[in-house]
C-alpha cells in the first residue's frame, strides 16, 4: 500500500492508504476527521468538500492518492491556530445559516473557495457556486446570506 | 463564572430575542457528533443485500462465496433471524377493511423470509471487519428469486385482476376510513348553486434527510447499546424490546447524538435497526450500519401518495355547504403504522381547515403495492388535505367567478365562533384567519396584481398568483413532558428532555425559555436529549417540543429555583418568604445578605441541586397562515419561475425569532419542491427510477430564496402555558398549494381557463408546456 504524504490543515502527514481509498473515507477514518461528511453516493450534495490545493472537491470523488504533496483543508482546518473562527464560520452562525448542520462542512469549504476568488460575489453567484452543495433544512436563504456577509466581513479584514 | 452570573444583563438570551445558536459552534468546525462519527474499537460493518425485485419467492440465497471473503464474519438471511426467534417489526393496526375485518398487514421483518415485496428489500445481511469487506462479499451472495409480477401504484394495485400483495388485504385495500355525514353532504350537493370537482395527484416524496439513516449497536454492562439518528429514541428502544428475543425495555438503552435532519423520516424503527442490534448480540461486537443514499431512497419511509376526487358544493353568495373526498393512499407493500394512520385519519382531521364547511364527507382507503413504505413526512397528512381543499377553493373562485382570497373571506370561521369544533370533530382554540389574510394581501401588494402581470405579458410571460389559507394540527396529541434540571457546582444548569433535537434548534429555545427563569447567561445552559436512560418519551415529531417539552422546561426550571430558594434560606439562615432571586442569585430581601446559585449548589450533598417538573397541554395547538405566491412562466419553455412569496404566520407566542424564521422559509422550499420538482417514480414493474439526486430533484441554492415572511404574534394559544403553537411543519404545508394555485392562474390566465386545473404535481417544465398545449396526461379515474 502507498505511503502518502501531504499537508493537512497545514500540518504534514503521512499515511498508508490502499490505492482505491477516497480521500472522503481517508480523512473520515484513519485520520479521524469527521466533520467532512458522505451524503449520497454520486457526488450531487457536496457534503464531503474540502480544498484540494485551494480547489473545492468533493472528496468523495478523489482518491486519496491524488492528495499526494498537495495541501488539503477540511473544515477541521478553517478556524485559525488559536480558535479563532473563519470569517465564513463566524457569519454561518451570525445569520442562522444552519439547522442540523450535516452539510454545513460542505457549505462553508465551497464559499471559503469562492470568496478567495470572488472578493463580492453578488447572491446570484453565491447561490451559483453552491448548487453543488444540497441543504435540506434551511431553504438556502440564510446560507446565501451568510456568504454574502462572510464577503463582507473578509473585504473589511483586508481593507 | 461570578461576573457571568452577576452581569445584569444576563437575562438577555431570553425567550423573545435572536440569539446564536447554543448548537453551532461545535457544528461549524466539524465537531457535531453524528452516529457514523462514533467509531468505537472493534466495530465491524453491515452491508445489506437488497432485493432486486418488487416482487418474488425467494427461492435460494447462496452465502458461501461471500464467507470466503478475507474479513467476512457471517452472512445472515431471513431463517437465522427467523430461527433466533427475532420477530416482525410491530404492525400497523387499528383501522378496519372494508369488510369490517380488522386490517391485517404483511410481516415487516429485519431480512425477507419466503418472499420480497419491493426493491430494496432487505434479504440478507454481511457483516465484516471492514466495509470494503462488507461491500466485496455481498456483491458475491447470491439471490435467487422467482419473479412475480407487480403493482406499483394505487390504481393500478385495486383495478380489477391485480396481483395482491398481501391475502389479508382483498384487492389490496388494506384498510378503509369514512369519517363525516354522507346523507348530508348528498343533500347539500343537490341542492347548491355551485359545484366543483377535481382530481389531484399529491406524489410520493422522499424525505431527504441530508443524513442518511445511521445505528451502531453494541453490548455494554451486559445491556444493548444503541446509537441511531432517530427522532424518537423511545419508541426505538420499545421496537427492540419487541423484536429481539431476550430483550425488555431495562436491558436497552437508546442514545443519539447529532442528528442530520428527521422530517419525520426518522421517527420510526427500522428493518435495518433491528438486525444491526441483533447482529451486535450474536457477535458481541459493535455493529455499524450506514445507510448510502441509495439505501434510504429504497427503503427509508417516503411521503404523501394520495390519489383524490375532492368535490366542492357551494350555494350562490359564495358559501361552502360541503366538501366531498374520495382518496386512495399508497402506503407501500409493508406498511407502518404511522403511513396508514396519516393518511386515514391525521389528514382528514383538517379537511375542512380554516373554513366553516358544516358538512364533510371523506372516505380514504389504504392500498398496497410493491413499492418502499409511506410514513411521516414533514405536514404528514395536513399537506394532502391542505392541498385538496386550497386548489378546491381556487376553482370555486374560478366557478364563480370572484377572486380566490374574496371566496376565501367568505368562508373563514369567524374569531365569535372559537372554540371551534370542525366537521371531523376536532376544536380548535383560536385563530385570527381574516386578519391574517389582510396582512397577506398588503405583504404581497395583492391589488397590485394587475400591473404586474402586464409587465410580465409585456415580457412574454405569462404570470399567475396563488394563495393558501390554512391552518394544521400539531404535537401528535402527545401532549406530557417532563424535564429534569440538575444545577451543578461547576457553574452550568442541565436540562434533560425526551424530546429530540434534529436541526430544528430546540436545544436554544429550551435554552432561552431557562434563561427567562434563572437570570443567567445562555451559555449556563446545557441541554441534555437522547439517551433512554435517562428520559423517555414521545420524542419530537408532529412539531409538539416546543409547546409541550418547552412548557415543561419553563415549569422544571421554576420549581429548580424554589427548591433553591428553600436550600438558601438554610444557608442564610433566613426565612424562605424573604428570599429573593434575580440573576443567578438569591438574596435576604432589605439585606447585602446573599449567595450566588451556582455556589449554593457547590454546598450541597453531590455539590448539585435537583429538580423536576413536567407540563401537560390540554389539547393540539393549531399554527395557521396565509401564503401567497406569484410566478412567471415562460410559455415557450414551460419553466416556472417563482418571482415572488409572501406569507403572515401565526404560531403563537415566539421563542426565538431566527429560528421560526428557519422553519417556515427552509419548510416553503420543501413544499415548493414538492409543487415543482421532486417525485419518486417507480416504474410500471416496481423498480424505482428515482434513486439518487441525479434523478430526484431536490430544491437547490439557486430555486427560490426571496421570502417575505411575517408573523402575527397576537393570538397566542391557548392551550398550553407558553402560547406557542408547532412551527415545524407550517411553511412545507402551505407553500405547496400556493404555488401550485399560482401556476393554474397562470396557464387559466394564459388561455386555458378552467382546463388548467388539470395539472398534476410536480411542474415541471416539461409538464407545464405539455399543459400549455393541452396534454395533461391520461387523468384519474378513481373507482368509484
Amino acid at each position: 500500500m502507498p505511503t502518502l504524504d501531504f499537508t493537512l490543515n497545514g500540518r504534514p502527514v503521512s499515511v498508508v492508504a490502499e490505492a482505491a481509498t477516497l480521500l472522503v473515507d481517508l480523512l473520515r477514518g484513519p485520520l479521524a476527521l469527521t466533520g467532512t461528511h458522505v451524503g449520497c453516493d454520486t457526488a450531487q450534495c457536496g457534503a464531503c468538500t474540502v480544498l484540494l490545493d485551494g480547489q473545492a472537491v468533493k472528496s468523495c470523488s478523489v482518491l486519496a492518492v491524488q492528495a499526494q504533496g498537495a495541501a488539503v483543508t477540511t473544515v477541521e482546518g478553517l478556524a485559525g491556530p488559536d480558535g479563532t473562527l473563519h470569517p465564513v464560520q463566524e457569519a454561518f452562525i451570525a445569520c442562522h445559516g444552519l439547522q442540523c448542520g450535516f452539510c454545513t462542512p460542505g457549505m462553508l469549504i465551497t464559499a471559503t473557495c469562492l470568496l478567495r476568488s470572488r472578493q463580492q460575489p453578488s447572491d446570484a453567484e453565491i447561490a451559483h457556486a453552491l448548487e453543488g452543495n444540497l441543504c435540506r433544512c434551511t431553504g438556502y436563504v440564510n446560507i446565501v446570506a451568510a456568504v454574502r456577509q462572510a464577503a463582507a466581513a473578509l473585504s473589511e479584514a483586508q481593507a | 463564572m461570578k461576573a457571568a452570573v452577576d452581569n445584569p444583563d444576563a437575562g438577555r438570551y431570553g425567550s423573545g430575542h435572536a440569539v446564536r445558536r447554543i448548537e453551532d459552534p461545535a457544528l461549524v468546525q466539524g465537531r457535531g457528533r453524528y452516529t457514523d462519527d462514533l467509531a468505537p474499537a472493534g466495530q465491524v460493518f453491515v452491508r445489506f443485500v437488497r432485493s432486486t425485485q418488487a416482487h418474488g419467492r425467494l427461492v435460494a440465497i447462496e452465502t458461501a462465496a461471500a464467507l470466503a471473503v478475507p474479513g467476512v464474519l457471517a452472512v445472515y438471511t431471513g431463517a437465522d433471524l427467523e430461527a433466533a426467534g427475532v420477530q416482525p417489526l410491530p404492525p400497523a393496526r387499528g383501522f378496519k377493511r372494508p369488510d369490517g375485518q380488522p386490517m391485517s398487514t404483511p410481516p415487516r421483518r429485519a431480512l425477507a423470509l419466503d418472499r420480497v415485496r419491493h426493491v430494496g428489500e432487505p434479504v440478507a445481511a454481511v457483516v465484516a471487519v471492514t466495509r470494503e469487506a462488507a461491500r466485496a462479499a455481498a456483491d458475491r451472495v447470491v439471490i435467487d428469486i422467482e419473479a412475480l409480477s407487480a403493482v406499483s401504484d394505487a390504481l393500478s394495485a385495486v383495478a380489477a385482476g391485480a396481483v395482491e400483495v398481501w391475502p389479508g388485504a382483498p384487492g389490496n385495500v388494506l384498510a378503509e376510513a369514512q369519517a363525516g355525514d354522507a346523507a348530508a353532504v348528498a343533500a347539500a350537493f343537490a341542492g347548491a348553486a355551485h359545484r366543483v370537482a377535481l382530481d389531484l395527484v399529491n406524489q410520493r416524496l422522499a424525505p431527504s434527510t441530508m443524513e442518511p439513516r445511521s445505528v451502531l449497536a453494541w453490548v455494554e454492562g451486559g445491556r444493548l447499546n444503541l446509537s441511531l439518528s432517530s427522532q424518537m429514541p423511545t419508541n426505538v428502544r420499545a421496537g427492540l424490546a419487541a423484536t429481539l428475543p431476550g430483550q425488555n425495555l431495562e436491558s436497552v438503552r437508546v442514545r443519539v447524538g447529532d442528528v442530520g435532519g428527521g422530517f419525520g423520516m426518522k421517527s420510526v424503527l427500522y428493518p435495518e435497526d433491528v438486525f444491526v442490534a441483533w447482529a451486535a448480540l450474536q457477535l458481541q461486537r459493535p455493529v455499524k450500519w450506514q445507510a448510502e443514499r441509495l439505501e434510504d431512497f429504497l427503503s427509508a419511509a417516503h411521503g404523501r401518495d394520495l390519489l383524490s376526487h375532492a368535490e366542492m358544493a357551494l350555494d350562490a353568495r359564495g358559501r361552502v355547504l360541503a366538501l366531498r373526498v374520495r382518496s386512495l393512499a399508497n402506503v407501500g407493500a409493508l406498511p407502518t403504522g404511522s403511513g396508514v394512520v396519516i393518511q386515514l385519519l391525521i389528514g382528514p382531521w383538517v379537511s375542512t381547515s380554516v373554513y366553516d364547511i358544516p358538512a364533510i364527507d371523506i372516505k380514504v382507503s389504504a392500498v398496497l403495492s410493491h413499492t418502499a413504505a409511506t410514513g411521516a413526512y414533514r405536514g404528514a397528512g395536513r399537506p394532502e388535505a391542505i392541498y385538496t381543499i386550497e386548489r378546491l377553493m381556487d376553482a370555486a373562485a374560478r366557478e364563480l367567478g370572484i377572486d380566490g382570497a374574496e371566496l376565501r373571506r367568505r368562508n373563514f370561521i369567524p374569531p365569535a365562533q372559537m372554540p371551534y369544533r370542525n366537521a371531523m370533530g376536532q376544536t380548535y382554540d383560536c385563530g385570527q384567519f381574516e386578519r391574517l389574510l389582510d396582512q397577506g394581501l398588503a405583504l404581497a401588494d395583492w391589488p397590485g396584481f394587475e400591473a404586474r402581470c402586464a409587465a410580465s405579458l409585456a415580457r412574454g410571460l405569462l404570470r399567475g398568483r396563488g394563495i393558501a389559507t390554512f391552518l394544521e394540527w400539531t404535537g401528535g396529541n402527545a401532549l406530557e413532558e417532563q424535564v429534569q434540571v440538575r444545577i451543578s457546582a461547576d457553574g452550568h444548569v442541565e436540562l434533560t428532555s425526551a424530546t429530540m433535537a434534529m436541526g430544528q434548534g430546540i436545544a436554544t429555545s429550551y435554552a432561552q425559555l431557562a434563561v427567562d427563569v434563572f437570570g443567567v447567561a445562555i451559555d449556563r445552559i446545557r441541554i441534555l436529549q437522547g439517551d433512554t436512560d435517562r428520559a423517555n418519551g414521545f420524542g419530537s415529531a408532529g412539531s409538539r417540543s416546543l409547546f409541550t417539552g418547552g412548557a415543561a422546561v419553563r415549569v422544571a426550571a421554576q420549581n429548580a429555583v424554589a427548591e433553591g430558594r428553600e436550600l438558601a434560606a438554610q444557608a442564610l439562615e433566613a426565612a424562605v418568604v424573604d428570599i429573593e432571586y434575580r440573576h443567578g442569585r438569591y438574596e435576604v430581601a432589605g439585606t447585602d445578605l446573599g449567595i450566588d446559585l451556582f455556589e449554593l449548589a457547590r454546598r450541597q450533598p453531590g455539590r448539585a441541586i435537583l429538580a423536576e417538573g413536567g407540563a401537560k397541554a390540554a389539547a393540539p395547538s393549531w399554527p395557521n397562515a396565509c401564503h401567497l405566491c406569484e410566478v412567471e412562466v415562460d410559455p415557450a419553455t414551460g419553466a416556472v419561475q417563482i418571482v415572488a412569496y409572501a406569507s403572515v404566520n401565526d404560531i403563537g407566542r415566539i421563542v426565538s425569532p431566527d429560528i421560526v424564521r428557519g422553519q417556515i422559509e427552509g419548510g416553503a422550499l420543501q413544499g415548493i419542491g414538492q409543487a415543482l420538482c421532486e417525485r419518486v417514480v417507480y416504474d410500471a414493474d416496481g423498480q424505482l427510477a428515482s434513486a439518487s439526486y441525479m434523478d430526484y430533484a431536490l430544491p437547490r441554492a439557486d430555486l427560490f430564496r426571496d421570502f417575505k415572511t411575517v408573523f402575527d404574534e397576537s393570538v397566542p394559544c391557548l392551550t398550553n402555558s407558553l402560547g406557542a403553537k408547532g412551527v415545524g411543519e407550517l411553511g412545507t404545508i402551505g407553500a405547496t398549494p400556493a404555488v401550485v394555485n399560482a401556476v393554474v392562474d397562470a396557464l387559466a390566465r394564459g388561455g386555458l381557463g378552467r382546463e388548467a386545473e388539470k395539472l398534476q404535481m410536480p411542474l415541471t417544465a416539461e409538464t407545464v408546456w405539455r399543459g400549455l398545449r393541452r396534454d395533461f396526461g391520461p387523468g384519474l379515474k378513481l373507482p368509484d
